[in-house]
């Protein structure tokens, strides 16, 4: 509770200590207050988030949005999520009840997990394991079940396919996703997030370092998210809703949930990993302001994918899935590589910090130009062609 | 002596020395054809005189028309055109009686025949020997009877006439609870629900649908054991355009088979038509493809002024009706683009860009005919209301300097775009050949690479003397459409700018008449619609109202390409392909 604790921390734990409680106790007590902070931090700001993805939408199309209730329309979400929880809760006939019922749960479970190991602030973290890394990426994949489970059990052939392409294309995403990740944290040499925002102190940040992992990560996030130009699993305009299309009520709002807590929990591990995480000028004096440093910086990322969404159409799935296995994952591992020999190499930290980075602006430069190349002579060749049956 | 006469009138009408006996007899403009050689004359027309675009197929009942008492009842007209050639019209008409309905199909020389066979066996019960899957098209297979027949009468029918009697003030009602005859007492047919004979709607089962396998596709896939779905895009689906279903066979996500299925939205149009008379078919016009229902009106006006000989058009309202027509254009085909993007997933952002523009005209529109999208502008010999300085001005400044901004607009945005080049560029291929046999039109037509635009080809109203140009694409594709679109927004800006320059003044339409006696005789008069060739066949029997009225839409015949266009490809490229059609659901089902 490093936070907390030049004012309230110590008062608190003076006031447990005044109570009589052992250790223990204390230490119990202070993890519940903790989850709790995170718990309403990440759903509160799912609230604000919604709010921000209607009225980021608006300016885009030109629009006002949502501006009725309460000042700029700020308490719509709470409005909406009300009249949620009053609709009619459907479950399909021969749907598979039990898998029906627990997907949406399971969904929110698996992103309110993800929570546990995000230093929103100095000390303020859930659990400091020294496996972060691993375990969001194996708690990430709880979600992919999710959907599937959601997709299978609805007895509806939309949600079929969005099943489908959810495993298709989660599963696909994660492999690149990893290898963004693993960049980091080959680099810093640890696997804790404390650690890895500790390694990222005075500016040196390793999105900084190498935006080529970063820019693999944001990619690779935006699929994981299912947000546009990857969009597949709902695709409005193909299979309605895909997974959750038979979902109505409080079951769709935590789908929902889900969704919009999984945009902030990824951009949370990218400011984390990537963008120095709560660090920030005069955090060291006062600790608070690191959570607001680390909500700006997620944020930042956040409105950088509803930007996207609002902007882009949507690739198809042949052409989605050939980009993860023919560009994103050999970037990666390249990345990997290429991290893995900086690593050791016997230089200044500053001077491999500057090759690092011109190597990562270099590796970003070719297959940004490859691909570009690629989708040249296959736009050529396909004006050129006659029938083309895919 | 009877003999020899009609062997001599036989001998001089045309194709008869190629194919003894095809043609019986003539019918105005139209060649009467005996219906067991007409596959053989319609092959001979497509490949040797260039016939080898069927506009239109319809039937026509000829129960109760005054002149044609004592000919076989049923009719079905062919209007054929030649898209190397241009030019008007050749007209077939095939004949069979009442106790035999059959007409030959001739889907196995044009495609495009396909929906419209189907529409006439639905419509009048005249049956195609040969349609590869003659069912119904509009109607279900419930539905008691072929209500175009005019001996079928509708529900709650009164008489066959509008004005109906009983709707005029102080109508005659023998007791005061009969104020309202269409009150179900006074009904002819008490029961709504009559099925035909032998249906059991409880037993009732959608038919299968057939859909056409791409044989090399199916070969390969063949080597992997799967299963094979039919998902149902639609009735209720954002992306079709309204209610409309495409019943897709899928092999994982490739598409083996598309069937389209229309109807939903189906009342019978033609019918009402022909219960109206002729001015008041002008508002229902607009409700066929309503987001140009100028167009529309357009399209019905010059049929009836073709049916009605020789009208005077005042000179400003020919230009006026250029400049609806045209800003019309302008207008779908942003709307289109706009809608086009958000079936490839877009999140609304282009179409709402587009209908920003799209707002401006129609206030245009409702400054000028009262109403946004309803307009009801055109009347037969001018148009309905003059426009104002202020409106002209306006018009102006939109056509010259806001309008040509926001096409560019949405090309700079669009056009280069990599994921648009990536889901449409190859995708939903019709070749010229296809496009042309499969009769489609408009810039489905045009982005297939084949130069047909009817306002070049046969202009009507006073096209002839504006400078533009026919635009194609050779691509075929989705792509190709879109660009279609854009660059013929372009040119509908390029005729405005000339139109609005040489606005003359005067009247806009010469004495207002409400009832128009048209004197018997019938007329195919189509128009380059936004959407294609936007046709409406009239055949007047002398009275105020029209015996038979036909709307060829667009939007309906160009979905006849669209199963073939789709398979082989992936799910998510039939929506494209479908909104590279542009099709409105109002047109398709009438």
């Amino acid at each position: 509770m490093d936070v907390l604790k030049p004012q309230i921390g110590d008062w608190w734990h003076a006031l447990l200590q005044g109570a009589g409680l052992s250790s223990g106790w204390i230490v119990f007590l202070d993890a519940l207050v903790i989850t709790l902070i995170l718990l309403g931090l990440g759903l509160t700001s799912v609230l604000f988030a919604v709010w921000l993805e209607r009225k980021l939408a608006a300016r885009v199309q030109d629009r006002l949005g949502p501006n009725r209730v309460g000042p700029y329309g700020l308490v719509q979400t709470v409005a909406d999520a009300l009249k949620l929880l009053t609709k009619e809760d459907i479950t399909p006939d021969n749907a598979e009840r039990l898998s029906y019922n627990l997907a949406p749960g399971l969904a929110v479970f698996a992103v309110l997990m993800l929570l546990l190991v995000i230093p929103f602030g100095p000390g303020l973290i859930g659990a400091d394991i020294n496996v972060g890394v691993l375990y969001l990426v194996a708690m990430g994949s709880v979600g992919i079940m999710a959907i599937l489970m959601a997709g299978w059990s609805s007895n509806n052939k939309y949600a079929l396919l969005g099943g489908f392409r959810a495993v298709a294309q989660l599963l696909s995403y994660e492999i690149p996703m990893i290898l963004a990740m693993s960049v980091p944290v080959l680099f810093a040499g640890t696997m804790s997030m404390e650690k890895l925002v500790e390694q990222q102190a005075h500016g040196r940040w390793f999105g900084v370092v190498m935006p080529a992992a970063f820019f693999l990560y944001f990619l690779a996030a935006l699929a994981e998210n299912e947000r546009t130009p990857f969009d597949l699993l709902e695709a409005d305009s193909e299979i309605v809703a895909g997974y959750h299309i038979e979902y109505s009520g409080m079951k769709f709002a935590w789908f929902f949930l889900a969704f919009f807590l999984n945009t902030l929990i990824l951009s949370a591990i990218a400011t984390t990993l990537f963008l120095g995480g709560w660090r920030g000028p005069f955090v060291e004096q006062v600790p608070a302001l690191g959570i607001f440093y680390f909500l700006a910086k997620s944020f930042v990322l956040v409105f950088a994918f509803m930007w996207i969404r609002a902007t882009f159409p949507r690739l198809r799935i042949d052409q989605m899935m050939a980009f993860a296995w023919k560009v994103m994952v050999p970037t990666g591992l390249v990345l990997v590589l290429v991290a893995a020999v900086f690593v050791k190499l016997p230089v200044a930290p500053l001077v491999r910090d500057v090759l690092l980075f011109l190597v990562n602006v270099f590796i970003l430069l070719v297959v940004a130009g490859l691909v570009g190349r690629h989708l040249r002579l296959q736009i050529k060749r396909l004006s050129e062609g006659a029938a083309v049956v895919s | 002596m009877a003999q020899a006469q009609s062997a001599v009138a036989t001998e001089s009408l045309p194709y008869n020395d190629v194919i003894p006996g095809a043609v019986v007899g003539r019918d105005g403009e139209a060649l009467i054809v005996n219906r067991e050689k007409l596959l053989e004359l319609a092959r001979y027309l497509r490949d040797h005189e260039g016939y080898d675009y069927l506009s239109s197929v319809t039937g026509v009942d000829n129960l109760t028309h005054p002149k044609r008492q004592g000919v076989e009842r049923f009719e079905v007209v062919y209007h054929l055109y030649s898209t190397k050639r241009g030019g008007g019209p050749l007209v077939l008409k095939a004949r069979a009686p009442e106790d035999d309905p059959e007409i030959p199909s001739v889907v196995s020389i044009w495609p495009g025949a396909d929906f419209q066979e189907r529409e006439i066996w639905d419509l009048f019960g005249v049956r195609f020997p040969g349609h590869p899957n003659l069912r119904r098209i509009l109607l279900w297979e419930g539905f008691n009877g072929h209500p175009m027949r005019k001996d079928w009468k509708e529900a709650y029918y009164e008489e066959e006439h509008k004005p109906y009697s009983s709707r005029w003030p102080y109508g005659h009602y023998p007791r005061e609870e009969y104020k309202y005859p269409w009150q179900e007492e006074r009904a002819v047919y008490k029961d709504n629900l009559v099925f035909p004979k032998g249906f059991d709607p409880d037993r009732w089962q959608a038919p299968e649908v057939e859909y056409r396998l791409g044989q090399d596709i199916y070969r390969e896939l063949e080597k992997l054991k799967t299963d094979r779905i039919i998902v149902n895009i639609g009735p209720q689906h954002p992306s079709t355009h309204g209610v409309f279903r495409m019943v897709v066979a899928l092999e994982g996500e490739t598409i083996l088979g598309l069937e389209p299925e229309v109807g939903y939205l189906h009342r019978n149009h033609e019918k009402i038509g022909e219960r109206n008379t002729y001015l008041m078919n002008i508002p229902y016009t607009d409700r066929l493809d309503y987001i140009n229902s100028m167009s529309n009106n357009l399209g019905y006006v010059l049929a009836v002024e073709k049916l009605m000989g020789k009208v005077e058009v005042p000179e400003r309202a020919k230009y006026l009706r250029i400049i609806m027509a045209e800003l019309t254009r302008v207008l779908n085909h942003m709307f289109a683009i706009g809608f086009l993007l958000n079936d490839l997933g877009a999140f609304f952002t282009p179409a709402l860009y587009a209908l920003e523009e799209r707002e401006l005209i129609l206030d245009l529109f409702e400054a000028a005919s009262g109403s946004r999208m309803m307009c009801n502008y055109m009347r037969p010999g001018g148009v309905a209301y003059d426009v104002s300085e202020e409106w002209v001005a306006q018009a102006k400044k939109l056509v010259f300097e806001r309008l040509p901004r926001a096409v560019d607009e949405l090309d700079y945005y669009l056009t280069e775009n990599e994921i648009l080049l990536a889901r449409t560029k190859g995708v939903g291929y019709l070749s010229p050949e296809d496009a042309i046999a499969y009769s489609t039109s408009g810039p489905v037509l045009r982005g297939s690479g084949v130069p047909y635009d009817i306002r070049k080809v046969e202009p009507y109203c006073i096209y002839d003397r504006f400078d533009f140009d026919i635009v194609t694409e050779d691509g075929g594709d989705v792509y190709a459409r879109y660009m279609v679109r854009i660059r013929e927004a372009r040119e509908s800006l390029k005729i405005l700018r000339q139109a609005l320059k040489d606005l003359p003044g005067g009247p806009v339409i010469g004495k207002k008449k409400y009832t128009f006696r048209i004197p018997p005789g019938e007329a195919y008069q189509r128009i380059e619609a936004p959407k294609g060739e936007l046709g409406f066949y009239l055949v007047s029997d002398g009275t105020a109202n029209p015996y038979r009225y036909h709307v060829r839409s667009p939007s309906f015949i160009n979905l006849t390409a669209l199963g073939p266009m789709c398979v082989g490809h992936k799910v998510a490229d039939s929506v494209g392909i479908l909104g590279s059609i542009d099709i409105v659901l109002g047109e398709v089902d009438r």
